[in-house]
C-alpha cells in the first residue's frame, strides 16, 4: 500500500482544529487563512519547509509521518540515484563513501518491500 | 481472511439521504470519515462522489453493504446505485468487499441483533477522537434517523472488513 500523500486532515481532526484556526497557527495572513491549508490537505500544493516544521509543531507527530507518502517518494528517488551513483568510478577508492552509497540503494528494496 | 494486512480501504455506505464514507488503513487507524448528503440526482451525485472518493484516497479495497443478503432489506434506487458502484470499482480495478449489517454487529458486539444505536456507541468508544463527538442521542419513536448515524454505518462496514482479534 502506497501512503497518501499527506495525513494533515486527519491530524486536524484529532486536536479539533479548523483550517482556519490552522492558518492562523501557521503565520498565514489575509482573509483565506483556511484556503492554504485545505489545498495543502487536498494535496493540492506541496508545503514550504517553514510550513512543513510549523505543521510538526501544531500536530506534535514528525515530518516524515505527516508527509508520509512524499517521505516514501524521497526515499525512493534518492535510493534510484544512489544505484546510479553506486556505479561511477572513484578516482580515489573511499571505504566510507561506498559504504554510504550502498546503504541507501539498498534502502529502494526496503521500500517497496514494505508496500 | 486478509494475508497482507497492509491495505487502505474506503467503505462506503449508500442511504436513502446520500451516503457515509470511512478510510481506514489499519483496525484501528481511521483515517478518514464523514457523510454526503445528497438532495437530487441523488445515484449519479453519488457515484461522482465516489469517483471523487476513490481518485483521492486510492484505496485497495471497496467494502459495501451486502445489499443482497437475506438480513438486508434496501430500496430499489440504492439497489441500482449499489450495482453501479461494483460496476465502476470493477473499471477502477478496485476490489470490492461486501459485508452484511449480521457480519457488523456480530464483529463488534458479539451477538447478530443488536440495535443501530449499539453498534455506533460502540464505534465511538473504539474511536473517540475520530468519531466520539459526532454520536446522535438515542433515536426516539418520534424522531427521524439522525443524518450522522450515515457516518458510523460506513465505519462500521470498514471496521468489520478486518478480522477480528479475538
Amino acid at each position: 500500500m502506497k501512503s497518501l500523500s499527506n495525513y494533515l486532515q486527519s491530524q486536524r481532526k484529532r486536536l479539533s482544529l479548523s483550517q482556519e484556526e490552522v492558518g492562523f497557527l501557521l503565520g498565514i495572513r489575509g482573509m483565506n487563512k483556511s484556503a492554504k491549508v485545505c489545498r495543502d490537505e487536498k494535496f493540492a500544493r506541496e508545503p514550504s519547509l517553514l510550513d512543513a516544521l510549523s505543521y510538526e509543531v501544531i500536530y506534535g507527530r514528525p515530518i516524515r509521518e505527516l508527509f508520509a507518502g512524499l517521505y516514501e517518494q524521497a526515499g525512493q528517488d534518492v535510493a534510484a540515484r544512489a544505484k546510479f551513483l553506486g556505479f561511477r568510478k572513484l578516482r580515489k577508492p573511499d571505504v566510507r563513501k561506498q559504504e554510504t552509497i550502498i546503504q541507501l540503494a539498498a534502502k529502494a528494496g526496503v521500500n517497496s518491500s514494505k508496500q | 481472511m486478509i494475508k497482507n494486512k497492509s491495505v487502505r480501504i474506503l467503505a462506503i455506505a449508500p442511504l436513502s439521504r446520500g451516503l457515509g464514507y470511512a478510510v481506514m488503513e489499519r483496525s484501528d487507524k481511521l483515517v478518514a470519515c464523514g457523510n454526503k448528503a445528497i438532495l437530487r440526482d441523488k445515484n449519479a451525485k453519488a457515484l461522482a462522489w465516489v469517483n471523487r472518493f476513490i481518485q483521492f484516497y486510492q484505496p485497495d479495497v471497496l467494502v459495501l453493504p451486502n445489499v443482497t443478503a437475506a438480513d438486508t432489506r434496501r430500496a430499489a434506487r440504492i439497489k441500482a446505485l449499489h450495482r453501479k458502484i461494483v460496476a465502476w470499482a470493477g473499471k477502477k480495478k478496485v476490489k470490492v468487499r461486501l459485508v452484511s449489517v449480521t457480519q457488523v454487529r456480530t464483529q463488534l458486539l458479539g451477538e447478530p441483533k443488536a440495535t443501530k444505536f449499539a453498534v455506533a456507541k460502540t464505534l465511538a468508544e473504539k474511536f473517540p477522537v475520530e468519531v466520539g463527538k459526532r454520536l446522535p442521542p438515542k433515536r426516539r419513536p418520534w424522531m427521524s434517523e439522525d443524518p450522522r448515524m450515515d457516518i458510523f454505518d460506513a465505519v462500521g462496514l470498514a471496521f468489520a472488513f478486518w478480522p477480528s482479534d479475538k
